[in-house]
């Protein structure tokens, strides 16, 4: 430790801390420009100079370490003629139209000019009066107002990993900007945008269109993926002008990715529902909450009373804890029917099921911080950044500072490929074979494959070197993170491969040893919240068992009601429905005609509902089909709290008005209870939370912080931590319930078919699908902004493949399955598995849907899709 | 500049590009005389170019641009079969180095740092020669020419430009 003071305050810090950290402990603040907390110093905008008392000398605060017994001073006159000097020549270029200026009123350069005294200075230059960088429609450059400070090049670099910016030229002439003259293309994430302390970088979709001091600022959680960003949403006259991170606040801990900072216009869009509709004459009807719930709730309350299982139940995973536990009480309570689903299902439940039997918990055993802390992170059919993009930021982060040994397996190359010490490229639907052949490896003892181990690493498309490498890699690892996602949790495989991981993780004992463990990526912002409070049939609130009877008597005692048995997920409601057995569905945000192929199968099949009732947040293709279509209220519209793939549980806020007459879920749920005369015990959201949060102590709101914020001059705030509930799965709870897991013996499970690549005619290919970084779902495709970015689908072909053929990007390709054809765009990239092409999800709607066969196939275990990859034969069109 | 002929652009195959950065080891440190190596064999150094350095050498395109602006030694557009650099230091200046330059451009039809349009010949000032006994000076392509007049000096390029043309057509020269 070393003591020095600041200002005459004592102060003791340990070795190495700089003096803008001593001075910040201090409680005395020290203005920056060129500095955030998150990166490296530079000390280049020399804007935090301190005087040391003894030498007389000035030095900048940001980059020099202290020593005992330093005497710092940062306010004395010494400092002042110094920084007012610096400010004087940054402002020497600088053409001062701060009027103009989309950063006026929030401008660190602008509040230290003003505490300083103006923009006069001693000498004579000319003002900076270049055109702006236009090119990107996303970011504008605006070189003139630029101070150099080279903020935005590092955190694109140190931060992001994306490089997309650097230094042009050289001296006075010195610019920022994309490489070789090109557009902006990167993964337009913002932070640049965020971090720059002057407006050179300015937002271009909102150019022009806000003044910062009349912004109404509202902290919220993103729901758009399981990162759990904190964000802060800033409305003029109830509308969202725009999404901003602030430095150190939440698990992001200042960067939000494009679909968080930009992807605001789907919930201000045109199409959003104005006001509950219902069904007249084969037309959906506005009307009035008062004249349409007491009609929903009395055909509901004669459906459900005709017997057990009636009505149908399915929830979005995006909506908050409080709607999903009072969605499954209503349904199991009010309407006596265990035949509830949540799309959580299709991107989870291949691994939740396995996870909660082998760990009892859906939350992870290591967070972002061990993912950091990781010596080896081997992710699984995942693309981090596209997924969740700050677990993506994570590993980038793990490798860069610590060497931590990334591989990635997965059907093609992602963006953190590059980072990877081998990327595995496996066909879809071999994961299983790959870790059971794993496992076995690992438990032969032996140190490198065998000639038949070759062989069949081989036949998966794995490169054998590679899986040497992996296998004394893991050998070798003391804090091994594995990290899933969507590809994996989709497989046909994904059940089995699911067993199969963490019965590897339980025989390497990475669930004893602290820092090692899984992280499993969820599609949405609350997936995990939706299973843990029961809203699907396997599981009642805390997962108990819902077939178990003994398990489902804890709720029936609490609620004092006999809970429904049986039921099922959306496979077993189509058949239901088929069956005449279910009359009734209730939809709160699911619509499975976007997901599941075939629509006119499963519109006959949904006609034969006598109620379909609608609550979303737009027309979709269900809504159509809806006898009542009732308008939702948006994550910006709301409050409740989601659970991020970290296991924090962190709350929204209502950042404006709801849309029309919509409704927040949970209140419709509440209203439709008291119609039917069957009121549930809560008056409104709030009543609600605190019954979860009583019932669930560990579900109480829970985030993290990083150690600094940052202030209106870029002076260093200490964050203060709170007393919370751990966001973690209790190691020692699930090392009980792994032990038995494991001496269990595996299901049965399909023995894995045997993949050969090298036998591929030429144009035939495996088809897959993949999130883009640049849209969550389809529900992006309405917002005008993340369409301005991607606004088109592009099948991913390789690159050898399209030059052999002479095909560029935007060429149409036919594109062919025993099931129908389409043409679509290619787009040729390099790092595909061999034999596979892939298409974003969002843009695969109806029409690329004939490519996949007519019947529905499901998971046995799981009740998830499957038969999400397809042969397909690709021939260029003439 | 003047309008580049597209003759004069040059045909680089990938293989060459990975062959000069496997010479230096594919290592980062050596980006600079890499692309130096490939200014001296293509007279500049294109843009496709120098991504695929940077592919190859694990270096972003944004800071392979930041080294390739950052030094005035490399180019990114062709330039000329011939380079005139002209002297326009202290010396040469005072013994008429403006005039002359004034009288390249008038026979040229350049401006300075432009290319002729039939890309023989790049006008290039420069600071100092080192032989200021000689001034006012030119070099053209590592040819000095010293005690220059404005007439001496078209008589030079007129010079150059019928050896040029004499010469069989080689790989650089335009085709007309």
């Amino acid at each position: 430790m070393v003591k020095l003071t600041v200002n005459g305050k004592e102060v003791e810090v340990s070795a190495g801390t700089t003096i803008l950290h001593a001075a910040a402990a201090a409680g005395i603040p020290i203005p920056t420009f060129c500095y955030n907390p998150r990166m490296d110093p530079a000390g280049s905008c020399r804007i935090c100079a301190v005087e040391l008392e003894d030498s007389k000398r000035t030095v900048m605060g940001c980059i020099t370490q202290v020593v005992e017994g330093m005497k710092v001073l940062t306010e004395s006159p010494k400092v002042h003629e110094a920084r007012k000097t610096n400010l004087e020549l940054l402002l020497l270029h600088h053409p001062l139209d701060c009027p103009i200026c989309d950063c006026g009123g929030e401008c660190p350069l602008q509040n230290m000019s003003f505490s300083y005294g103006g923009a006069d200075s001693r000498f004579e230059s000319h003002r900076n009066d270049e055109l702006e960088d236009m090119k990107s429609e996303v970011l504008v450059f605006n070189s003139n107002r630029c101070i150099l400070c080279g903020k935005c090049v590092r955190v694109c670099d140190e931060i992001q990993d994306v490089h997309a910016i650097g230094f042009i030229n050289r001296g006075f002439d010195t610019v920022i900007g994309p490489p070789l003259g090109k557009k902006l293309d990167c993964e337009f994430c913002g932070d640049c945008l965020e971090v720059c302390p002057t407006g050179a970088i300015t937002d271009r979709f909102v150019r022009y269109q806000f003044r910062p001091w009349q912004m109404e600022k509202t902290e919220t959680t993103c729901t758009s993926c399981g990162s759990g960003c904190r964000m802060i949403v800033d409305t003029e006259s109830e509308a969202i002008v725009r999404i901003s991170a602030r430095e150190g606040l939440g698990p992001n801990e200042g960067s939000i990715c494009v679909v968080g900072r930009f992807g605001y216009n789907a919930v201000q869009n045109k199409s959003r529902l104005e006001s509950p509709h219902f069904k007249r004459a084969q037309r959906l009807v506005p009307g009035n909450w008062e004249e349409i719930l007491p009609k929903v709730a009395a055909q509901l309350a004669s459906i459900s009373s005709s017997g057990e299982g009636r009505v149908a139940g399915l929830i979005s995973s995006q909506l908050p804890i409080e709607d999903a536990f009072l969605f499954q009480r209503l349904m199991r309570q009010t309407l006596k029917s265990n035949f509830i689903d949540s799309d959580a299902r299709q991107g989870l439940m291949n691994m939740a099921i396995p996870l909660v039997s082998a760990t009892g918990s859906l939350r992870p055993l290591v967070d972002h911080e061990d993912i950091i802390a990781a010596d080896m992170i081997v992710v699984l059919g995942a693309d981090p950044a596209a997924e969740s993009n700050i677990t993506g930021l994570a590993i980038k982060k793990a490798v860069r500072k610590n060497k931590a040994a990334l591989y990635l397996i997965h059907g093609h190359d992602v963006s953190i490929s590059t980072r990877a010490r081998e990327v595995i490229r496996l066909l879809p639907g071999s994961e299983e074979s790959f870790l059971t052949m794993l496992r076995e490896a690992l438990s032969s003892g032996t140190t490198s494959l065998s000639p038949e181990g070759r062989q069949r690493f081989q036949g998966l498309g794995a490169s054998p070197e590679a899986v040497d490498r992996l296998l004394s890699d893991l050998r070798a690892s003391k804090r091994t993170v594995f990290i899933t996602g969507r590809r994996f949790h989709r497989s046909d495989q994904g059940f089995g491969a699911s067993m199969q991981l963490i019965r590897l993780m339980a025989e390497r004992n990475m669930f004893a040893s602290e820092g090692s463990g899984l992280f499993v990526l969820p599609e949405s912002g609350n997936d995990l919240g939706v299973l843990m409070m029961g809203a699907t049939a396997e599981w009642l609130p805390g997962l108990l068992d819902a077939a178990n009877a003994e398990q489902r008597s804890v709720w029936e005692t609490h609620w004092q009601t006999k809970l429904p048995s049986g039921g099922g997920g959306l496979r077993e409601i189509l058949a239901g429905i088929e069956a005449g057995e279910i009359r009734a569905l209730v939809s709160f945000g699911v619509d499975p005609l976007t997901f599941l192929p075939d629509a006119a199968q499963i519109r006959k099949t949904l006609s034969k509902l006598e109620l379909l009732v609608v609550v979303d947040m737009y027309q979709g293709p269900l809504a159509d089909m809806a006898h009542y279509l009732l308008p939702a209220a948006s994550p910006f519209e709301r409050t409740g709290h989601v659970v991020s793939a970290e296991g924090f549980v962190q709350p929204l806020a209502p950042a404006m008005a709801p849309w029309g007459l919509a409704l927040s879920e949970s209140e419709i749920m509440l209203r439709l209870a008291r119609h039917m005369g069957r009121a549930l015990p809560f008056d409104d959201l709030a009543s609600l939370s605190s019954e979860v949060f009583r019932i669930f102590p560990d579900l109480r709101p829970s985030t993290r912080n990083a150690p600094y914020f940052q202030g209106g001059t870029g002076e260093i705030l200490l964050s203060v931590p709170r007393t919370q509930p751990p966001h973690k799965a209790q190691r020692e709870s699930v090392l009980a319930r792994v032990a038995s897991f494991v001496k269990a013996d595996l299901p049965a499970t399909v023995s894995p078919a045997s993949v050969s690549s090298s036998e591929r005619p030429e144009n035939s290919f495996v088809l897959t699908l993949s999130k883009s970084i640049n849209h969550a779902g389809t529900r992006t495709l309405l917002d005008s902004n993340l369409m301005a970015i991607e606004g088109e689908g592009f099948l991913k072909v390789p690159r050898s493949w399209a030059r052999k053929r002479k095909l560029k990007k935007g060429a149409c390709v036919l594109v062919s399955t025993h099931h129908g054809r389409i043409s679509l765009p290619i787009d040729p990239v390099a790092g595909l598995a061999d034999g596979e092409v892939h298409y974003p999800l969002h843009f695969a709607d109806a029409r690329f849907m004939v490519l996949f066969p007519r019947h529905l196939s499901f998971n046995a275990q799981s009740g998830t899709q499957s038969g999400q990859a397809i042969d397909v034969t690709i021939e260029p069109i003439a | 500049m003047a309008h580049s002929d597209s003759a004069a652009i040059v045909q680089i195959t990938d293989e060459e590009i990975d062959h000069i950065c496997e010479e230096f080891g594919n290592r980062e440190g050596a980006v600079v005389q890499i692309l130096q190596t490939i200014q001296e064999k293509y007279g500049y150094v294109p843009a496709e170019i120098l991504e695929r350095v940077g592919d190859d050498l694990g270096i972003p395109h944004s800071k392979m641009f930041g080294v390739l602006t950052f030094y005035s030694q490399f180019y990114r557009e062709p330039r000329g079969k011939f380079i005139l650099k002209v002297c326009v230091g202290t010396a040469c200046h005072v013994r008429g180095a403006g005039l002359l330059v004034d009288k390249i451009k008038e026979n040229l039809n350049v401006e300075e740092g432009e290319n002729t349009e039939d890309m023989l010949f790049t006008l290039e000032p420069v600071s100092c020669l080192g032989s200021c006994a000689l001034a006012p000076m030119a070099m053209v392509n590592g040819n000095t020419y010293g005690k220059l007049s404005g007439d001496k000096m078209v008589e030079i390029l007129r010079q150059i430009k019928d050896e040029s043309s004499a010469e069989p057509v080689s790989e650089a020269t335009p085709a007309s």
